[in-house]
């Protein structure tokens, strides 16, 4: 081996990249040249100075990368959400079915009603303006269902005729559908979007107590981060404070608690202490635990409760 | 074994963020999110392109998970998202200008990585030895590698991979990555060399 390939090889020898064959031969040639031995430690000198340059991401900075991205996945959950609502609510028709029996009842029923419409219902017992009617955007229910004589059967069917309302945040009629829909159990991406515009307005007490309504009880994250946002204001206030100190101790969405802590330690008060003190019990998070930790070493208060 | 215990979890974990468990997907994170912030601080030098290297990486990994089928590893696959996603990074800047690290202040000279660094980094005897000039001159050297040389010899020098995995990582061969690896201590070598 010349002393040009072997020095050119040197960092490879370092780094463990050299094949068996390769590295017998350059070791060979170390040990026979004291050019060669030189540029090793030369090289070995470069490496250590170059690991000294390593730049390392402190924990809080780590911490607070986290933080930011629990954030921003519950955001983009909460998207998801909305996009399945939008998708939905992009149909004319829908369908919403009562839970139980009933379920099976009104199955049943279409199935009875789609075979005989099938096999003896004739085209011209339609009733003129059927097909303008069906485009009608119209939500049905099947409230019962009989057989009557004759192989037939009878079926009430509960329709609701959807009806566009626009206006104004301020317009109390729309308040009042919001606050409605910010509680509708069966679909999270509505009440997301309800929660969303009704935090523009946390002035109302009557919006302010649905936030925290939301924030307490809504069983998705992403509408809790919602209401959690528009309360933000209101951190000072005694009744956002209680709220927020129980979602801070029960909510199992550290995103959720990231962003309650970072609220509730803006204005600290000595009713916290005992708060922040139970968390400290409780909490697995590392960041949120350093948060707790540093607002009760800043309040003087012991960490731990004896 | 324990490696195998260990992979066992991953998988476990994987499936079950796919499935949309948040905690599983919070523990992934957990398991290689250090590393990752660690080579984008340490490849672009600023704390605020680290974290948007950070956010986007294990962003795309949330909204992808449920294409992940098992047919890489999960780190290479990850990997993969975060060396793309800086090596974008870098070429941007190449077009732009270089944003120093140390600015002027009221209060003096400040630089922005010290608030960010893990303590004991500055308190490491060994960067303490090494004087500001060659620390200054390294750190010239590596901004002056082209993004494919600074991010291979990243991932060999300081993540510790090896050259078939960082072939593997860049869509090229161990030969391409090896060359590069070459030509990057080449190049320190010709700057350093009076220094070291």
């Amino acid at each position: 081996m010349k002393c040009e390939e072997a020095r050119d090889t040197l960092p490879l020898l370092l780094y463990g990249e050299l094949s068996f064959e390769d590295e017998e031969r350059l070791e060979t040639h170390i040990d026979e040249c004291a050019g060669c031995r030189e540029a090793l430690g030369r090289e070995q000198a470069l490496f250590h100075s170059l690991d000294a340059v390593q730049a390392i991401p402190s924990q809080q900075f780590l911490e607070n990368c986290r933080a930011e991205l629990r954030g921003r996945v519950a955001h983009v959950e909460s998207e998801q959400v909305s996009f399945w609502h939008k998708l939905r609510g992009g149909f004319s028709v829908h369908f919403h079915f009562p839970p139980g029996w009933m379920q099976l009842g009104g199955a049943v029923a279409m199935l009875v009603l789609g075979y005989f419409a099938a096999q003896w219902t004739p085209l011209s017992n339609l009733r003129p303006g059927h097909s303008e009617a069906s485009l009608q955007p119209v939500t049905s229910r099947v409230r019962y269902v009989e057989p009557v004589a004759s192989g037939r059967v009878q079926i009430v069917v509960d329709e609701t005729r959807q009806r566009v309302m626009s206006g104004n945040l301020d317009d109390q009629s729309i308040q009042r559908l919001l606050l409605a829909a910010a509680k509708d159990p069966s679909d999270p991406g509505l009440r997301v979007e309800s929660v969303d515009l009704l935090k523009n307005r946390p002035e109302s007490a009557e919006i302010r107590s649905a936030l925290l309504y939301a924030l307490q009880h809504d069983p998705n994250a992403g509408v809790r981060l919602k209401a959690l946002d528009g309360l933000k204001e209101f951190a000072n206030d005694p009744d956002t404070r209680k709220a927020l100190a129980q979602v801070l101790l029960k909510d199992d969405n550290p995103g959720v608690r990231t962003q309650v802590i970072d609220l509730l330690i803006q204005h600290r008060t000595e009713a916290m202490v005992g708060v922040l003190q139970e968390l400290m019990n409780k909490e697995d998070n590392d960041y949120i635990r350093m948060r707790c930790q540093k607002a009760l070493n800043d309040m003087n208060a012991s960490v731990e409760t004896y | 074994m324990a490696q195998a215990a260990v992979k066992m979890d991953e998988a476990e974990l994987i499936r079950a963020a796919q499935k949309g468990d948040q905690r599983a997907f919070e523990q992934l994170v957990r398991l290689y999110d250090q590393n990752v912030l660690r080579l984008a601080f340490n490849l672009l030098r600023s704390p605020e392109d680290a974290n948007d290297i950070y956010q986007e990486a294990f962003l795309r990994v949330y909204k992808n998970l449920h294409t992940f089928r098992f047919d890489c590893s999960f780190h290479t696959w990850l990997y993969r998202i975060v060396t793309n996603l800086c090596l974008d990074a870098l070429r941007k800047r190449r077009v732009r200008r270089e944003q120093n690290t140390v600015i002027e202040t009221g209060e003096g000279v400040l630089d922005r990585m010290d608030a960010v660094e893990e303590e004991r980094a500055h308190g490491d005897p060994q960067r303490q030895l090494l004087s500001r000039q060659l620390r200054g001159r390294i750190e010239q050297v590596l901004k002056e590698l082209t993004p494919r040389e600074r991010t291979v010899f990243e991932l060999r020098h300081y993540q510790g991979l090896r050259l078939r995995n960082i072939g593997e990582l860049l869509g090229t061969s161990e030969e391409a990555a090896k060359n590069c690896l070459f030509r990057a201590t080449q190049k320190m070598r010709a700057a350093l060399g009076d220094f070291v």
